[in-house]
């Protein structure tokens, strides 16, 4: 069976910017695969190309085992697409939004009231079906263009920094909502993202792209495990910096951080907090605060990149475990 | 290869007149929602109407004017402008959904673009109709006299649907390059240059100087014959079919010009 979606060396310039630089993409029948990224990176244009919305300028792509360009209208057919800015007419109502998506998509009026009034009932919106879109939450506004984009019961569904702006709950809410698509009809789903829990949390494999090039891809467990020792962070004052790095440097190895940040990979993890402690103390360094991280899929995008990604967020409770507060 | 088979995959795309009427329905429930985004098309034509026919009231006295009643003569012209407005109008619509992104959701539904098209078409010949009916009685209310009865105000109702549906396409075809409402002011300028340039003031053998062969040329001076003919006479075949071949030839043209532009936003 062809892959679901498959690009390769996937290209798009905007004049002399090169947006996309050769990606290749392989997404498994009944998988939900994270694009992670920062701004700019080169995600949403990449889909843009997937989605037909967008000539490639070199390389190639398939979709549901159709050409991008060739046979668009194909494409077209077999896909649904939630955009990252939900552009929905905010005059209309949520019903008269799906009746259109459904005669868009030739599905008979008999079969599209009754398929909108399921979608609305499974995004929790059949209380507000007849009011005006304008009239909705942020929230509301995004599952209302998950229902849209589901219509047609697409092979293949791309959503393009769906939770972008949302409330946690929201978020939290959406995601439940993927998981179980893709979990009881077996969509295969491409998810673009620049949050690093909901990559970790959706996706079964993820792609990091950076600067239009995808900079590393696999499993996130095993993403994670490539970077190895978990990372110490410090935060100290910009005077002790310097120093902080030196005292550190027999730890291991030194990692991308934030303004008045220190980290490092700690060779040998928790055992080895003793002694960086006493060794931050002999140098006469004060150190603000003091967390042991496990390596995060941030980690992974900063052992690849050689930064942080922009609003980087962990899940809450999870990986950070504060080791030390204070001088 | 994986089979794209969806439930509802009957094997067809949306019927290309269930989404040209469904989309001009959504742009006809946007004006009833918000009657402001069309009061101007409507009240505009009404304005030049009484203030041409009150600044100009002599006019009609010159001779060469086939009437000497204004309303006869400016009615017709202020519908046909009315229409013109329609059809930009509903550009403008598409305008602000390429803005907005509303319009990749439709470029991203398998439905024909053609269909697409013509849903704007379909709604600016409707938004026509509204302002042919609400003009035409303010003329007929203030005075303006048709000799050429109902079939006199059948001329004029299709050359209103003929310039709404050119004006739609015109502005369709800037609107698709440049993607924003910010084609308006070129929309305009061409929509007043064609109406303008024309009889639309005075009749061909009043007109003199370098306007004169303008306006003879220009075929939008033939919709207005075909517009006028029951405002100042009967309808005679003679004064009809220049109109026809008018609305078709510049039609056809603008067609082309917003296939085109279509064609600028998917590969």
């Amino acid at each position: 069976m062809t892959a679901p979606i498959e690009a390769e060396g996937l290209v798009r310039r905007f004049g002399d910017l090169v947006a996309v630089d050769g990606v290749d993409l392989e997404v498994q029948p009944a998988e939900v695969f994270g694009f992670l990224g920062p701004n700019g990176a080169g995600k949403s244009t990449t889909v843009r190309m997937l989605t037909t919305l967008l000539k490639p300028t070199a390389g190639r792509a398939r979709v549901a085992g159709f050409d991008v360009v060739r046979e668009a209208g194909r494409v077209r057919r077999a896909i649904g697409v939630a955009l990252q800015d939900a552009a929905i007419d905010p005059l209309m109502t949520g019903t008269e939004l799906l009746r259109l998506q459904a005669v868009l998509h030739g599905i008979p009026r008999r079969h599209a009231d009754r398929r909108g009034a399921e979608l609305l009932e499974r995004v929790g919106l059949t209380a507000a079906a007849d009011r005006r879109v304008g009239t909705y939450s942020g929230g509301m506004r995004r599952r209302l263009d998950l229902a849209l984009s589901l219509v047609h019961e697409p092979e293949v569904l791309f959503l393009d920094e769906p939770t972008t702006g949302l409330d946690p709950m929201s978020r939290v809410a959406l995601w439940e909502e993927v998981r179980a698509l893709n979990q009881e009809r077996g969509t295969t789903v491409l998810l673009t993202t620049q949050y690093l829990e909901e990559a970790d949390q959706l996706a079964g494999r993820i792609a990091i792209i950076d600067y239009g090039r995808i900079v590393r891809q696999g499993e996130p467990r095993a993403l994670k495990s490539e970077v190895g020792a978990p990372t110490l962070l410090l935060a100290v004052d910009e005077a002790h910096h310097a120093a902080a790095v030196a005292a550190l440097a027999g730890f291991g190895e030194e990692r991308p951080a934030g303004p008045g940040e220190v980290a490092i990979g700690l060779e040998g993890g928790a055992a080895r907090v003793p002694d960086a402690v006493r060794a931050l103390d002999a140098a006469g360094i004060s150190v603000n605060h003091m967390e042991l991280n496990q390596p995060s899929l941030d980690d992974v995008f900063a052992e690849a990149t050689g930064r942080r990604l922009e609003g980087a967020e962990e899940p809450a409770g999870g990986g950070g475990t504060p080791a030390a507060t204070g001088g | 290869m994986t089979a794209a088979r969806t439930a509802f995959d009957h094997g067809v795309a949306g019927r290309p007149l269930a989404v040209a009427a469904a989309l001009a329905w959504r742009n006809l429930v946007g004006i009833r929602r918000v009657p402001a985004t069309f009061v101007p098309a409507v009240v505009m034509p009404v304005f030049f109407l009484i203030a041409f026919s009150g600044q100009y009231r002599g006019i009609v006295e010159i001779p060469g004017f086939a009437t000497d009643n204004v309303l006869s003569w400016y009615t017709p012209m202020a519908v046909l402008m009315g229409a013109s407005f329609a059809g930009v109008g509903t550009a403008f619509s598409v305008a602000r959904d390429l803005e907005t992104g509303f319009f990749d959701r439709l470029l991203l539904s398998p439905a024909a673009r053609g269909a697409i098209m013509c849903g704007s078409l379909l709604a600016g010949a409707a938004r026509g109709l509204i302002t042919f009916a609400l003009v035409t009685a303010v003329g007929l209310a203030g005075g303006a006299a048709v000799p050429g009865g109902v079939p006199g105000l059948v001329s004029l109702l299709i050359a209103a649907l003929g310039v709404a549906t050119v004006a739609g396409l015109w502005a369709l075809g800037l609107v698709y390059r440049i993607k924003s409402q910010s084609a308006g002011p070129v929309v305009q300028v061409g929509i007043f240059v064609g109406l303008f340039l024309t009889t639309a003031q005075a009749p061909l053998e009043v007109i003199t100087g370098w306007l004169h062969p303008v306006a003879r040329l220009n075929p939008v001076s033939q919709i207005l014959e075909l517009a006028r003919q029951g405002f100042l006479e009967g309808v005679a075949w003679s004064s009809t079919w220049p109109g026809l071949a008018a609305i078709g030839g510049l039609a056809a043209v603008m067609l082309v010009f917003a296939v085109r532009g279509m064609r600028t936003l998917t590969p």
